[in-house]
């Protein structure tokens, strides 16, 4: 069996270099070293919305052409999506705590982030609730859909609510003044966790190729031994 | 829908229509769950006019293939119709309601009496009411038609079904585990309904563990073996 | 066209039928979502201008989150026999989702307007422009109707009974949002029409998807 590791490996080595660009940029104005979170937490936070964009195609992709391949992206992608979410608002809460002094504050973009989190563990929840590879495929490729179809309007009415009844939110893009260096190591951070993205994206995909033929493969030779074991009835006899 | 006036079984059906020499014609058909096949190169072909006895072992794929004839599935591999619409496309939504189906466990709702259920079943599909009482009182249910379907025995919501298969009286008739739980007397309903849908030119796949009650009823039998057919048309004996 | 109404009028009494028979809705879950209405004040304690200023937002929460177990009660859903029998009687799958997103908005209803005046009791909270409220009432119940029926149907043969409301809750947001932001503009005198639009747009967009769904997750079914 070839492997293509090529993937893995540029994934890892981008990491590394990212590790030592995101500690060899002087720390940062006014956060200090905290400011090195930023070279996870931006990335994390790109790599859910890049995911969730790839699971709608994959659902889109599925419905259009009923190819399993489809479900497996839509899939692989959500689930890698939901890891990715997840740490966007660990480290969230985190650069939180020590600039604001609070864990959470109502901005749109973090409820957002957090609904969306919930959104795509119910798709998540969905598949594992079907056995039937097809019937799972269809059913969860609609929720893929009607799932980021809501998405804007959540996002609007969360920046509406926002908008109509609070000041203006402390987290400002572009609030954290950044040097050259730090954008330059920003940029590779980004790229590292795309490859990453993409690397466990292509092997869940492999591993649920590779979990449907065994599947197959186990369920044909029960139905072999099963259909020998039989005898067929003489209906003469029944008579 | 251009309705007919209740008719005895034998006679037409609200959605008769001109029924095609083979009501029956798949060809090398297969259904797989996922890449799991459970039926495989299936060629069969009922005529109008024809009972065919289904058998075969627990798993052997009788239910799948009876499914796959209601059009409730798809098939996966291999071409099929079932009165004269493909089984992989649109067309056969449209024969649905020429084909009564009575599968297993009874499917009708628990809460509403004997004749709401059908009476619901009638207005669905646009058959006039009168009917339902004449069908209660041919499947001997006329005096229970006001208990509820969750109060009644299992071999009284078997008759229930047949009386909405009566109500119907469909073009293809599917019976799953024909005799299941019945006593002398609704095995008699069991022939009543295969011998009806001949004598309209129909066609009727029986399924059953006890060949030789359906022995009667079919002209030849069709045995299922690990989802493919083992033994096409051995005559009934 | 007659005939799909017809038939999603017939899916939608059978559907209210078996509820006036089994009572879930109103003998069931109205007092669980009114149990929950006084659990809040007991929670948070007796302070009555703090509940006054919380109220209107408990009762919607409340509403959505019990008001999901309206759409996945069990006496509605089909089993798998039932099912057959529907699909091959010729009915329309778009008429079935009609007919039991329309029962399920009608008791969602009936469901808002009991809690409504017991969260008034409760919370001491001002019924000041009640008129407004009375539009958004309806317009909830359809969307929370047409949600979770169309999440049923994507979650149909689940085991689980907690995905549907774990599915419906996260999407909701804009109707929780816009029906107490609508509460809350009348209490501060700000305008509410585009929430009230908000909703209308959220419904229609609801009814669309699960009318074009319909027939495709009615075939997906094994």
């Amino acid at each position: 069996m070839r492997r293509k590791v090529w993937l893995d490996a540029a994934a890892g080595a981008l990491l590394v270099a990212t590790l030592a660009a995101a500690l060899a940029v002087p720390p940062e104005r006014t956060m200090g070293d905290l400011a090195r979170l930023m070279f996870v937490h931006v990335p994390a936070a790109w790599l859910a919305y890049l995911a969730f964009g790839v699971t709608l195609v994959g659902s889109a992709g599925y419905l259009a052409t009923r190819r399993m391949k489809w479900d497996r992206l839509a899939a692989g992608s959500a689930e890698v999506g939901v890891c990715f979410n997840g740490l966007t608002i660990a480290l969230g809460m985190i650069w939180g705590k020590s600039t604001w002094g609070v864990w959470w504050t109502w901005d749109a973009r973090l409820v957002l982030t957090a609904i969306m989190f919930f959104v795509y563990l119910g798709y998540l929840g969905l598949r594992r609730g079907i056995a039937d590879p097809v019937a799972r495929a269809r059913r969860s490729a609609w929720l893929g859909v009607l799932g980021a179809v809501q998405i804007p309007i959540v996002h609007f009415s969360v920046v509406w609510w926002r908008g109509l009844h609070q000041p203006p939110s402390v987290i400002r893009p572009g609030g954290v003044q950044m040097d050259d260096e730090f954008r330059i190591a920003l940029a590779v951070a980004v790229l590292a966790f795309t490859a990453v993205y993409a690397a466990l994206l292509r092997r869940h995909m492999e591993n649920a190729r590779a979990e449907e033929a065994l599947a197959a493969r186990l369920a044909s030779e029960e139905v072999e031994v099963a259909g020998a074991a039989i005898t067929a009835p003489r209906y003469g006899e029944v008579d | 829908m251009p309705l007919a006036t209740p008719a005895p079984f034998g006679g037409p059906g609200p959605y008769t229509r001109p029924v095609p020499a083979a009501v029956i014609d798949l060809r090398s058909v297969g259904v797989r769950l996922g890449d799991t096949p459970i039926l495989r190169d299936l060629d069969l072909r009922v005529e109008a006019g024809e009972a065919v006895g289904l058998i075969g072992a627990n798993g052997s794929g009788k239910t799948t293939l009876l499914r796959l004839l209601a059009t409730l599935l798809a098939p996966t591999d291999g071409e099929g119709a079932v009165l004269g619409a493909s089984l992989s496309s649109p067309e056969r939504f449209a024969v649905r309601p020429r084909i009564g189906l009575i599968g297993h466990t009874p499917g009708l709702y628990p809460q509403l009496t004997l004749e709401e259920n059908l009476a619901f079943v009638a207005r669905i599909a646009g058959i006039p009411g009168e009917a339902v009482g004449e069908v209660l009182d041919r499947v001997g249910l006329g005096l229970a038609r006001h208990r509820r379907a969750a109060a009644c025995s299992h071999g009284m919501q078997r008759r229930g079904e047949f009386a909405r298969v009566m109500l119907t009286r469909p073009d293809l008739l599917l019976l799953d585990e024909a005799h299941a739980g019945l006593d002398s007397q609704a095995a008699d309903l069991v022939a009543h309904l295969v011998e009806g849908v001949r004598r309209r030119g129909g066609a009727a796949v029986v399924v059953s563990h006890e060949p030789g009650r359906i022995a009667p009823l079919v002209g030849r039998f069709v045995e299922l073996q690990a989802g493919a057919v083992a033994d096409p048309g051995t005559a009934a004996s | 066209m007659t005939g799909l109404w017809r038939q999603a009028w017939e899916i939608a009494r059978k559907d209210l039928r078996t509820e006036f028979r089994t009572g879930e809705v109103l003998l069931i879950t109205v007092p669980f979502g009114a149990a929950a209405l006084m659990l809040i004040p007991l929670a948070i304690g007796v302070d009555a201008p703090l509940l006054e200023r919380v109220g209107p937002g408990m009762y919607w929460s409340v509403v959505l989150l019990f008001g999901v177990l309206v759409t996945v009660r069990q006496s509605a859903a089909d089993g798998p026999a039932q099912m057959d029998v529907l699909t091959l009687l010729g009915l329309d799958p778009a008429a079935r989702f009609a007919g039991r997103a329309g029962a399920s908005a009608l008791l969602l209803l009936v469901f808002e307007a009991v809690l409504a005046p017991l969260a008034l009791a409760l919370y001491g909270s001002d019924p000041r422009g009640w008129w407004w409220v009375l539009a958004v009432l309806p317009l909830v119940a359809v969307g929370l109707g047409l949600l979770g029926t169309l999440a049923a149907a994507i979650a149909a043969g689940v085991a689980s009974t907690t995905l549907v409301p774990l599915i419906v809750v996260p999407l909701s947001v804009p109707m929780l949002l816009a029906a107490s932001q609508v509460t809350e503009g009348i209490r501060v005198g700000a305008t509410i029409f585009g929430w009230l639009l908000l909703l209308v747009v959220m419904d229609l967009l609801l009814a669309v998807a699960g009318v074009l769904s319909a027939r495709p997750l009615q075939e997906a079914a094994r």
